[in-house]
């Protein structure tokens, strides 16, 4: 009972949060491991399930669709959340000055990212539609070619990182704005005296300062990005084909669709190591441009 | 003039953007008032000059429909309020602790908690979702709104905890100090004086939460099918009906995501430090 002694005010304060973190953290992570070294399918729930040690993992090497979605899933972090920076970047220097016109843009380019992924999902396949939506229609006003958005193995990812784009760029913009703002303009007069360029103070001064700002948070959005799924299962299904899949839909589709969740969980695991070693690194490098 | 050009540029690459961050808004505006034709015969842009605008697809969600929209949408509004409300009565009391008290476990201190808890948001749903699917069969809570409830509030409660962790610390301690010295418990402070001061705060986190619950889609694909189904689940299942009703879809959109527009727009400056949370620091 000495134990118990020790159980002060501050314990049952934390203590809810504690015991949650435990049911939906830990609790789901170890059971996942654990699911991901058996054969355990819903299909199967009366016959009992077996551990088959790293069965699932080596089925990943071979699978086709496997090394498919894990590669879109790279190119949607990478090509994606890298376009994302670029113009992020260049419109919060366009609007980082404390005037009327920049709040009002501020308030605006903010509204994109709490709305309901799966509805603007569906509010892009409309506009993206190659008879009908008015993207291709507007593309030919300007003698442009329609574009396959959704119907291309090529193009579709494009489209992917298109929404994912529209709905995210103003995170990146509100960050940067917020790091540029917290610039002390002392940096600044004194480039002025020297004469710099825009591109030189930009390149020398604001680069260099928002550097540890643009790592987090482009670690935040490669995370969110490596687990897209609401958006590709409204705008693509996944298709052409397969070509849009993401590691999490593939998961979705193997777990819930296949019954075969053991399989699941040697997939849902592979994100999460590859999602651990990506934020490792960055830490790392962060730890260094500090 | 030198400053002049780059000046104009600029607006117009700005209003460029504005135009892309709105149309896809208007456009799912205007194809709630069309009739099927009008959208049929390639794009049309403006009511009452190309096309006329009807009401047809609102009658229809509002009348034909209802019996089926609305009880998912009530699932929405059930699930996301209750949910944010815990989160924010659990979050808070997680956060006053951790601005309040020093934990020590061996190596592990207060640091230590916030960036276990903050870390849980990085988690893979997938990898949490499969584990709970097999815990709800067995608890029967598949497909109910308290299951949905219960998973929300675990999903929300580590970014309100962040949220709300600085309110607590801009709280200076004297007051409950010396509330604590007249005769307050501790938690008779804590909810006579610091939740009113703090309370800002809550409101950004519940409101903030909300919109997450309210636009969580993986969790109740996997976790719903009857009963207990939320409203995205719904718009997602529009394809496979009748071919795609692009006009009833617009409705449907335009009511699922009036709530997380108006919160954005309500609670915009604090939304703007919350999202960037820790990034500037």
């Amino acid at each position: 009972m000495a134990g118990f002694k020790k159980i002060k005010i501050k314990h049952i304060f934390i203590l809810p949060t504690v015991l949650i973190l435990f049911a939906f953290g830990i609790f789901p992570a170890v059971a996942s491991l654990l699911l991901s070294f058996t054969n355990f399918s819903l299909a199967k729930v009366g016959e009992g399930f077996s551990f088959v040690g790293l069965t699932n993992y080596l089925r990943l090497f071979s699978d086709a669709r496997f090394i498919l979605s894990m590669r879109n899933t790279f190119i949607y972090v990478i090509l994606g959340v890298g376009f994302q920076y670029i113009v992020g970047m260049f419109l919060a220097m366009l609007i980082y000055e404390e005037t009327k016109i920049n709040k009002f843009y501020r308030v605006v380019f903010l509204i994109p990212i709490m709305l309901t992924p799966v509805a603007i999902g569906y509010t892009w396949r409309m506009m993206l539609h190659g008879t009908y939506g008015p993207i291709n229609h507007l593309l030919s006003i300007i003698n442009l070619p329609g574009i396959p958005w959704l119907s291309s193995t090529i193009v579709a990812p494009l489209a992917i990182m298109l929404v994912d784009f529209w709905q995210w760029t103003p995170f990146m913009i509100l960050a940067l704005l917020a790091g540029r703002m917290s610039i002390s303009p002392e940096y600044y007069e004194a480039a002025g005296v020297d004469g710099a360029s825009k591109a030189q103070v930009f390149a020398y001064i604001t680069f260099p300062i928002l550097l540890p700002v643009s790592l987090t948070v482009i670690l935040i959005r490669a995370i969110e990005v490596a687990k897209i799924v609401d958006i590709i299962y409204v705008l693509t299904g996944g298709g052409p084909g397969v070509s849009t899949e993401s590691i999490t839909l593939y998961g979705y589709i193997s777990g819930v669709k296949q019954f075969n969740l053991g399989y699941a969980s040697s997939i849902a695991y592979t994100i999460l190591v590859a999602i651990m070693v990506f934020g490792f690194i960055f830490l790392r490098l962060k730890e260094r441009f500090k | 003039m030198k400053q002049k050009i780059p000046k104009i540029l600029s607006h117009i690459i700005l209003i460029i953007w504005l135009l892309f961050a709105v149309f896809p808004l208007y456009w799912t505006f205007v194809t709630s008032f069309k009739k099927p034709i009008d959208v049929f015969q390639g794009p049309k842009y403006f009511p009452f000059i190309d096309f006329q605008p009807v009401l047809t697809a609102w009658k229809n969600l509002f009348i034909r429909d209802w019996a089926q929209i609305l009880p998912p949408y009530m699932n929405s509004i059930i699930i996301a309020t209750i949910s944010a409300f815990l989160a924010v009565i659990i979050g808070s009391m997680a956060s006053y602790a951790l601005s309040r008290f020093r934990f020590r476990w061996r190596s592990f201190s207060n640091k230590d908690i916030s960036f276990w808890i903050i870390s849980q948001r990085f988690f893979p749903p997938i990898a949490i979702v499969i584990p709970v699917l097999i815990l709800f069969r067995v608890l029967k809570l598949l497909d109910t709104r308290s299951g949905m409830i219960i998973v929300y509030t675990a999903f929300n409660l580590p970014f309100a905890i962040w949220l709300m962790k600085d309110y607590f610390e801009s709280i200076p301690q004297d007051i409950e100090e010396a509330a604590m010295v007249d005769g307050c418990s501790r938690f008779q402070a804590f909810l006579k004086i610091v939740i009113p001061l703090a309370y800002p705060g809550l409101i950004t986190a519940f409101l903030f939460s909300f919109v997450m619950s309210w636009n969580e889609f993986l969790f109740a694909l996997i976790l719903t099918f009857q009963n207990a189904r939320t409203i995205p689940l719904i718009i997602a299942g529009q394809s496979t009906q009748r071919g795609i009703e692009w006009w009833n879809i617009s409705v449907l959109a335009i009511i699922t995501i009036l709530p997380a527009l108006l919160i954005t727009i309500i609670i915009q400056k604090k939304l703007i430090s919350g999202l960037t949370f820790g990034a500037i620091k």
